[in-house]
């Protein structure tokens, strides 16, 4: 499989403080990977590195196999949504539309502005009278007409209504299902993007803590409840790590990340969602999971 | 043509939703060999689901045998569900209900057997895979 | 590009248009009508007739020149506030052309929409900012022509184009004005990233830099001339040959200076002083053999060698931030 997105020991410094260091990451292509952590954790820093608007200080970002910040190039072959949509207020749809044609040797105008009628955005008015949420819609059209290979958004939902939110959501798993286009979205929110995201990094400190498929993380990963469990006591066969775990007097609940099944009758397995993992690991900076020498897990559905 | 629907709170899977929601129209004779599935970026944008997950779930129902996919037309149904499973899940239940009035004699209730159910069940299920 | 150019900047082409009408609704009838007096009065013909002699005799009918410049300042030299706010419009061009270049995207974070287009930072940057230099210069050549056509009465009527203000109304300066106005702007907008602190840095720097030059350099571009005439005498200095008189005193014959910023002229029939001051001071105490008046001066004819000196020190200096500017938005700007 093909990698769109390659960093090395990655790391981006502002002043005397590190917003990105040592990351490293590979983001095979047709995936929609989602970037989480909280907020100050480099999600935006990553992605502009990713896009040439930052250069890094530390280390080599590749996206398409080229260097973002070296090839204006690439900037064709790659979408982008920066946080907030940025969109000059005073143009109209059209005026945005003859821009991307304007700066960019791929468009698809009719793609977009037919996405927008779709959307009943209205075409006579400057965008800065637009709400929120059709906003959004205007900037990630723009991205798409670009028929983008690889598609960067950051934080594209966080601003915005539940509604609006499950629109753009809407648009975007549309969007980007013909052309199998790789997406990239920051979010500190997990929850709206647990059905969206089939790739899962996690930026915390400034550091990577957790890259993976979505399926092998939640394979991977269960929470088991059982007796109370000593301190000291080994943990039941199929258990690589605990991440979390909380006890009372008679029980004890464990979040693992396991290396086999938990066949020990003595434990009740429960699945735990995206966001419970997300939650789990952000709580705790020290743990992680980084694809090892060997691939990570095994697929349980084939 | 079917229309999926997610269930925000099941724990199932959601590409295992979409099959699980295939799988009983077949049953229901509400789709039959020779109809269309939605195309992936239709579903994709209603359900506001990542299209992978469309395609794994065409994909498990494809490994099924219950659909074939035709490159750049569709996926379409290509088996019915409705018939022989009907039968066997008479006699199945026969010997269910069976071992339900024995797990009664032994004294559990119906949360003890249900318990038990489960962990039998994911032990089960689990040893095969497993083993696969 | 050049399309995203016009549509981003039409409206404040059509304020340039407006101000550029305004300005001329302004500058015209004045101008015509100094021009008519100019030549009617025959201030004209009388500083044509002395052109730029050094000296003219002291005695009457001498002064004709200097009394019809003097009428016609009395009649229009109301007109020269106007100048100075003329002298602020290169400063407007850099404040609401210049500091928004950058600054509004960077505020707006639109920036990050257009340099992630099919398009590297340097074309768009090369593109806007030598367009919106041109325009610039466009605008200033055309206010530039008109200025030095209108001022051209009042140049004869002050008896020198350097006087501060006026020598920077006219010739080619008001364009390296303008230029380094928007440099400025441009290179200040890629430094704050906001409009307000921008236009706050362009409009500082831009007087810093126009009084530092007007002030401190200007006057020392060429080797000052000094000129010494006996207080008495036949003849003294013609006042509207243009030179640029940039200190007076009067000294005594041991070389000491008796009196600064004063010139006196006797008449040698009669020994009662009669003081021609620039400015008036105390009455002397007389006329005595061996004074001498002094003038630190800069000869009319360098006006076009000035113009030249200082309008490339603008040029180099606005050169210099746009290359600044550019890098900043190459390399700074995310």
């Amino acid at each position: 499989m093909s990698t769109v997105l390659e960093t090395t020991g990655l790391g981006k410094r502002y002043g005397g403080t590190w917003a990105l260091r040592d990351c490293t990451l590979r983001l095979p292509a047709g995936r929609v990977a989602a970037l989480v952590g909280p907020n100050g954790a480099g999600k935006t820093t990553l992605l502009h590195l990713a896009v040439g608007l930052l250069r890094p200080d530390a280390g080599t970002v590749q996206v398409l196999g080229r260097t973002p910040a070296a090839d204006s190039g690439l900037l064709t072959r790659i979408g982008f949504v920066a946080q907030d949509s940025p969109l000059y207020p005073d143009f109209t749809v059209p005026d945005l539309l003859k821009m991307g044609q304007k700066l960019n040797q791929r468009w698809d105008s009719e793609f977009a502005s037919a996405r927008l009628e779709r959307l009943r955005i209205p075409f006579d008015r400057k965008v800065g009278k637009l709400s929120g949420g059709q906003r959004a819609q205007v900037a990630l059209a723009l991205a798409l007409a670009k028929r983008p290979e690889f598609l960067l958004l950051d934080e594209p939902v966080a601003s915005l209504d539940p509604l609006a939110r499950r629109e753009f959501l809407q648009a975007l798993m549309g969007g980007v299902a013909d052309d199998g286009t790789t997406v990239l979205l920051s979010s500190h929110l997990v929850a709206d993007l647990e059905r969206v995201c089939d790739y899962l990094i996690v930026l915390q400190e400034s550091r990577v803590q957790v890259l993976g498929s979505v399926d092998d993380l939640l394979a991977e990963h269960q929470v088991l409840i059982g007796p109370r469990r000593a301190a000291a006591q080994a943990s039941p066969a199929g258990v690589a790590s605990v991440i979390r775990e909380s006890h009372t007097d008679k029980q004890s609940t464990l979040l693992v990340r396991t290396n086999g099944p938990i066949l020990d009758p003595a434990w009740t397995t429960r699945d735990l969602s995206l966001e419970d993992l997300v939650l789990a690991y952000l709580a705790d900076p020290s743990a992680g999971v980084l694809p090892g020498p060997s691939p990570l897990g095994m697929d349980l559905t084939s | 043509m079917i229309e999926f629907h997610l269930d925000g709170h099941s724990k199932v899977a959601t590409y295992m939703q979409l099959v699980q929601q295939v799988r009983q129209s077949l049953r229901l004779g509400l789709i039959d060999p020779g109809d269309q599935l939605p195309r992936v970026r239709e579903v994709a944008e209603a359900l506001a689901i990542n299209p992978n997950t469309v395609l794994k779930a065409y994909r498990q129902l494809e490994l099924e045998g219950l659909v074939s996919a035709r490159p750049g037309v569709g996926t379409f149904v290509t088996r019915s569900l409705a018939g022989p499973s009907l039968a066997n899940q008479a006699a199945l239940r026969h010997d269910l209900i069976g071992w339900l009035s024995q797990a009664r004699a032994a004294g559990l209730d119906q949360e003890d057997i249900v318990a038990l159910v489960e962990t039998t069940l994911r032990a089960t299920f689990q040893e095969g895979i497993a083993e696969a | 590009m050049i399309w995203m150019t016009w549509r981003q900047h039409r409206q404040q082409v059509l304020f340039v248009l407006i101000g550029m009408v305004a300005v001329s609704a302004l500058i015209l009838p004045t101008g015509l009508r100094m021009h008519d007096v100019f030549t009617d009065s025959g201030l004209a013909d009388c500083l044509r007739r002395t052109g730029d002699a050094e000296f003219v005799t002291v005695g009457p009918g001498s002064n004709d020149c200097a009394e019809l410049a003097n009428q016609f300042l009395a009649r229009f030299g109301n007109l020269q506030p106007l100048a100075v706010l003329f002298a602020v419009l290169p400063l407007l061009v850099g404040l609401f052309l210049g500091a928004p270049l950058v600054a509004r995207e960077v505020e707006l974070g639109t920036h990050r929409l257009v340099w992630t287009q099919g398009v590297s930072r340097l074309r768009w940057a090369m593109i806007k900012f030598g367009l919106i230099g041109t325009g610039c210069l466009a605008i200033a050549t055309a206010y530039t022509l008109l200025l030095s056509w209108w001022i051209r009465p009042l140049n004869g009527a002050n008896g020198s184009r350097f006087t501060v203000l006026i020598f920077d109304q006219q010739g080619i300066v008001p364009i390296g004005y303008t230029l380094f106005a928007v440099a400025l702007g441009i290179f200040a907008g890629t430094v704050s990233g906001k409009v307000m602190p921008a236009m706050a840095t362009t409009l500082v720097g831009f007087l810093a830099v126009r009084l530092l030059v007007a002030g401190v350099a200007r006057p020392h571009f060429q080797a000052q001339r000094e000129r010494k005439f006996p207080v008495t005498s036949q003849v003294e200095p013609n006042q509207l040959n243009g030179d640029w008189i940039i200190h007076v005193g009067i000294y005594n014959s041991s070389g000491v200076q008796v009196a600064a910023n004063q010139q006196r002229s006797c008449r040698p029939e009669s020994p009662s002083p009669s003081p021609s001051a620039t400015p008036a001071g105390p009455t002397p105490e007389g006329c005595e053999e061996g004074l001498y008046n002094l003038q630190i001066y800069q000869p009319g004819s360098r006006f076009w060698l000035f113009q030249t000196i200082e309008t490339g020190i603008f040029v180099a200096l606005a050169a210099v931030l746009v290359i600044l500017a550019v890098y900043r938005v190459r390399r700074r700007i995310s």
